[in-house]
């Protein structure tokens, strides 16, 4: 006859487990001040969006009117829809094409590789301030580098006023936006080629491919996952893209530059009306835009098969 | 089909402060199968990869059917490369692996449909042919990196050890399979390798390479039989050869080696005498327990104790100590032994199958009938 | 870097790639060059000869800076800011970070969840309620509003690449550790934070770039010029002296003189540091 076998042993101290006090002193800070601001005021802004918030604390439920104006008849937000829209397209797609070609470059052994990588980085550790400021510079219409280097190349006819005009004033934004940023995605890319097996590129090698051909069939191809992983994080971070536009334009010139976030701050603290919940109504439906873009690109551009190497 | 020859080759690395290949010379035969063998960064897969045309070459030549080809870049020299790793492209099928380097060379589709089949179904992968390399276990993916090079029809095969990554059983029939290929296909090819028991069963001729250089090259049996010096002694063969400290001495013009306490007499041989002191070698298995069967030829035997007994199966090793404990030596006997270790003993070794080595440059000394 | 099959190319077939990589470090490395040659020249200068080098090195510039144009009261607020939140975050991430590399207990999920979420969280989405909150609790206009705001916001980041880290740290030390009856606290404080150093270091890096920066929370929750971090001190002085040119270019001097400082004995680092949330 088997009897079961409770061996009352001591228990072992299971080092994966902690007192509930010892836990609470890990993660208390941490908990109440993420809760205290982060959690509460995303959820305040919840309740911002269906209330009229006035100064003195005057606030009068409105339901969902503040996103039926804003759907219908407001025409600078879909302005600013628009703006930040082409703005996260074709910088995205800038930069990330930008970022793998510096990569390639530096990738392919040039002199001085290292210290280009540094110099070619430097720009993404500026403030957006920085960066605002310099590019607003370069293009002044009059002394700005942009001009005169156009006047030097004898194209004096294409000069513009880059920020002043509404045609221009979006692209030239888009340019400064990228040339801080292309150095990011360099980076990124260079620590995915160096995980390239050589074998396979010389495998390559004797499959007749030259360079091009490399890049275009095997390359590429191969850093797919990384490339898809950059495109998704320089989407989101350009649609909620803010201090470049204030700082260089305030999103003028007549709304060419208005992103949706800058378009917030100025309902909020620009407005002749002072009232939070209009633009915590937009903050609230651009929050859902944009997570609705991750997942469709997400599942759209996701690797079916696993890519093990 | 092509005549592959190696002249002089060297291969130095930036910041490397020896050559990790220095001078080598390797002819090989139209149709041979020449095995580069030697322990890790003794330069083979170097040598190896400055034939591709994967690696620069630092001095001397690559040849190919008489042509130079050291300027000629490697998609060019018409040459197919199975890489240790396997190198599959991994977003690709087994079928758009196999069919890629033909398509690259704008093969016309219906005779890269013929061929690419035709490997498929030769090595057992026509089931596979639309799955992901990711989707395919060890031994799979090894035939299609081996289908791969078949489906080029190149002039030389080259093979980078392709079974390390394998397991035990897998490699034992994958060996096979790469014998069958061979005797089937025929193409040149050069082989490298750190194992021995590949090097002695598939190459009709090994090279053994240790520290940048050849140190011997030959058909395998010759080479195992014959070893040029005690590296090579010590590398064919498992357990490995013994080596024991002698000395020569001439006694009624007769040459004497005397070793482990005993002194063997070198009938039949003049061997130069040697001032510096040899190293006698001797294979386990030309050791014997007594009684010593027929047929053999003049046995020296040597007191010993016994230190171990290894029963494999079938066989067993004795590990012995010689009585005046100046000498430790492995032998390899029958299914059965009745020693046990402690055990004082006699063993019987055949004289006609001692190798002698100077023991100063370890290089053997050539010793035959005068 | 490179791999030999890749590089192989002969000098004459490089000379477009060579004039390319002279171009891009020109228009990436060139403006600093062209903002550091400025600040130290007079705004009057600068527009006769926009492009030139200096003639005087006017030193004094940086002092009248500091002073009169209150680059030191701002440089000072951002040393504050960012030095305090740097260090909460570092310390409070790294304790959540411990605590869910280690430790097996009923919420982790829910608490990983929460604190991770906040890496997707648009800004927007919480300035204008911040804003709120801190009139309300009298820490509007104030630098420790600031400070908790950032710590709060950068919570995420830290605790995902420290507890990335944490977590591969082997389990029989901590197990030993135990038998050896250190407590938690001590294992925490003598064997995860010694080992997480590298990782640490990274966040260091990571966040004071990024605070040192920060301009939209800044913006919003800071109104007198007397608490302005460096940014908005810079974007103050860009809206009211526009024409200034040779002082704005010094006070941009004074905001990137830091990170320039750092990143030339530190540059490995802070490359890794800046790009450590994307690199799995």
């Amino acid at each position: 006859m088997l009897r079961p076998a409770r061996l009352r042993a001591r228990p072992e101290p299971d080092a994966r487990r902690a007192a509930p006090a010892t836990l609470a002193l890990f993660l208390a800070p941490a908990l109440v001040l993420y809760a205290g601001f982060m959690v509460y005021p995303v959820l305040r802004t919840f309740y911002n969006s269906v209330h009229t918030i006035r100064p003195q604390g005057v606030q009068e439920f409105v339901g969902l009117a503040n996103f039926r104006e804003l759907l219908s008849t407001d025409l600078v937000f879909w302005k600013a829809v628009g703006n930040t829209a082409i703005f996260a397209v074709i910088a995205t797609t800038a930069d990330v094409l930008g970022g793998l070609l510096i990569a390639l470059c530096l990738f392919s052994r040039p002199p001085f590789a290292k210290l280009l990588r540094v110099v070619w980085f430097t720009p993404v550790l500026m403030s957006y301030v920085v960066v605002g400021v310099i590019w607003v510079w370069i293009y002044d219409y009059d002394w700005g580098l942009a001009n005169s280097v156009l006047r030097w190349l004898g194209l004096g006819a294409w000069e513009q006023s880059w920020l002043g005009d509404p045609r221009t004033a979006l692209g030239s934004v888009m340019v400064t936006h990228i040339w801080k940023w292309l150095g990011f995605n360099m980076i990124i890319f260079l620590a995915a080629l160096s995980a390239l097996p050589s074998e396979v590129l010389g495998a390559a090698e004797l499959d007749n491919c030259g360079w091009f051909a490399k890049l275009v069939y095997i390359v590429i191809p191969m850093l797919r996952p990384t490339i898809v992983n950059l495109t998704v994080l320089s989407f989101i971070g350009k649609m909620m893209i803010f201090d470049l536009v204030w700082i260089m334009t305030g999103g003028g010139p007549l709304w060419s530059t208005e992103t949706v976030s800058t378009y917030v701050y100025k309902r909020a603290f620009d407005w002749n009306t002072f009232d939070l919940g209009y633009p915590s109504a937009i903050a609230v439906l651009w929050f859902f835009i944009i997570m609705i873009f991750v997942v469709l690109m997400t599942r759209v551009f996701r690797q079916r098969d696993k890519l093990e190497f | 089909m092509a005549v592959v020859e190696i002249e002089n080759l060297t291969k130095r690395y930036d910041g490397g402060a020896e050559p990790a290949v220095r001078g080598v010379s390797l002819a090989v035969a139209d149709g041979e199968f020449m095995v580069l063998l030697g322990p890790s960064g003794c330069g083979k897969s170097s040598v190896l990869r400055m034939i591709a045309g994967l690696e620069p070459i630092t001095e001397g030549t690559v040849s190919i059917d008489g042509h130079v080809v050291n300027h000629v870049p490697a998609r060019d020299r018409d040459i197919a490369m199975v890489f240790q790793s396997y190198a599959l492209y991994p977003h690709m099928t087994v079928y758009q692996n196999l069919a890629f380097g033909l398509r690259r060379r704008s093969v016309a589709p219906a005779e890269i449909e013929r061929r690419v089949r035709g490997a498929a179904e030769r090595l057992g992968l026509s089931p596979f042919l639309a799955r992901k390399p990711h989707a395919l276990s060890g031994g799979q993916r090894q035939r299609v990196a081996l289908g791969r090079a078949i489906v080029r029809d190149p002039k030389v095969f080259l093979f980078d050890e392709p079974l390390s990554n394998l397991d035990a059983a897998l490699r034992v029939s994958t060996r096979n399979e790469l014998i069958k290929q061979q005797n089937e296909i025929g193409i040149t090819t050069i082989y490298v390798t750190h194992d021995q028991v590949e090097a002695m069963t598939m190459g009709h001729r090994i090279c053994i390479m240790d520290k940048g250089e050849v140190i011997q090259v030959g058909r395998p049996l010759e080479v195992y039989g014959k070893p040029a010096n005690t590296f090579v002694a010590r590398f064919l063969g498992n357990p490995p050869m013994n080596l024991m400290k002698a000395e020569l001495g001439a006694v009624d013009g007769r040459v004497r080696c005397h070793v482990a306490g005993i002194s063997i007499e070198l009938a039949e041989r003049s061997v130069a005498a040697v001032a510096s002191g040899v190293i006698l070698g001797v294979r386990p298995e030309d050791l014997y327990e007594m009684p010593v069967p027929t047929g053999l030829g003049p046995m020296a035997e040597i007191p010993v104790r016994v230190i171990a007994v290894e029963p494999l199966g079938a066989e067993t090793l004795l590990v012995l100590a010689s009585a005046d404990g100046s000498q430790e030596f492995i032998a390899r006997v029958g299914r059965q032994t009745r020693l046990n270790p402690g055990d004082r003993s006699t063993i019987a070794l055949d004289t006609a199958r001692i190798h002698l080595f100077d023991a100063a440059t370890s290089r053997a000394i050539p010793h035959g009938r005068a | 870097m490179g791999s030999p099959a890749l590089s192989w190319f002969s000098y004459v077939r490089r000379t477009p790639l060579l004039i390319f990589l002279l171009l891009y470090t020109v228009i990436s490395g060139g403006p600093f060059l062209w903002v550091a040659a400025m600040s130290l020249r007079t705004t009057p200068e600068i527009f006769a000869a926009p492009y030139a080098l200096p003639t005087r090195l006017h030193w004094e510039k940086f002092v009248e800076a500091w002073t009169k144009s209150n680059y030191g009261t701002y440089f000072w607020n951002s040393v504050i800011v960012v030095v305090t939140a740097v260090a909460l975050l570092t310390v409070i991430g790294a304790m959540v970070a411990h605590a869910l590399a280690r430790y097996r207990f009923r919420g982790s999920r829910l608490v990983r969840f929460a604190i991770l979420s906040g890496l997707i969280l648009p800004p927007q989405l919480m300035i204008l309620s911040l804003f709120q909150i801190l009139l309300e609790y009298g820490l509007y206009n104030t630098l420790s509003g600031l400070i908790v705001v950032y710590v709060a916001g950068h919570l995420a980041i830290t605790v995902y690449i420290l507890e990335g880290f944490f977590a591969q740290i082997p389990q029989d030390l901590f197990d030993a550790a135990r038998m050896d009856g250190y407590s938690d606290f001590e294992i925490f404080w003598r064997i995860t934070l010694p080992i997480g150093v590298p990782a640490l270091f990274t966040t260091v890096t990571l966040n004071f770039i990024i605070l040192w920066n920060e301009f939209l929370y800044a913006v919003v929750l800071l109104t007198e010029d007397e608490k302005r971090t460096l940014p908005l001190g810079i974007m103050h002085f860009m809206g009211s002296h526009q024409l200034d040119v040779g002082m704005l270019a010094t006070g941009l001097m004074i905001t990137i003189a830091p990170i320039i400082l750092l990143y030339a004995f530190f540059s490995e680092t802070m490359i890794k540091g800046m790009t450590a949330g994307a690199v799995r």
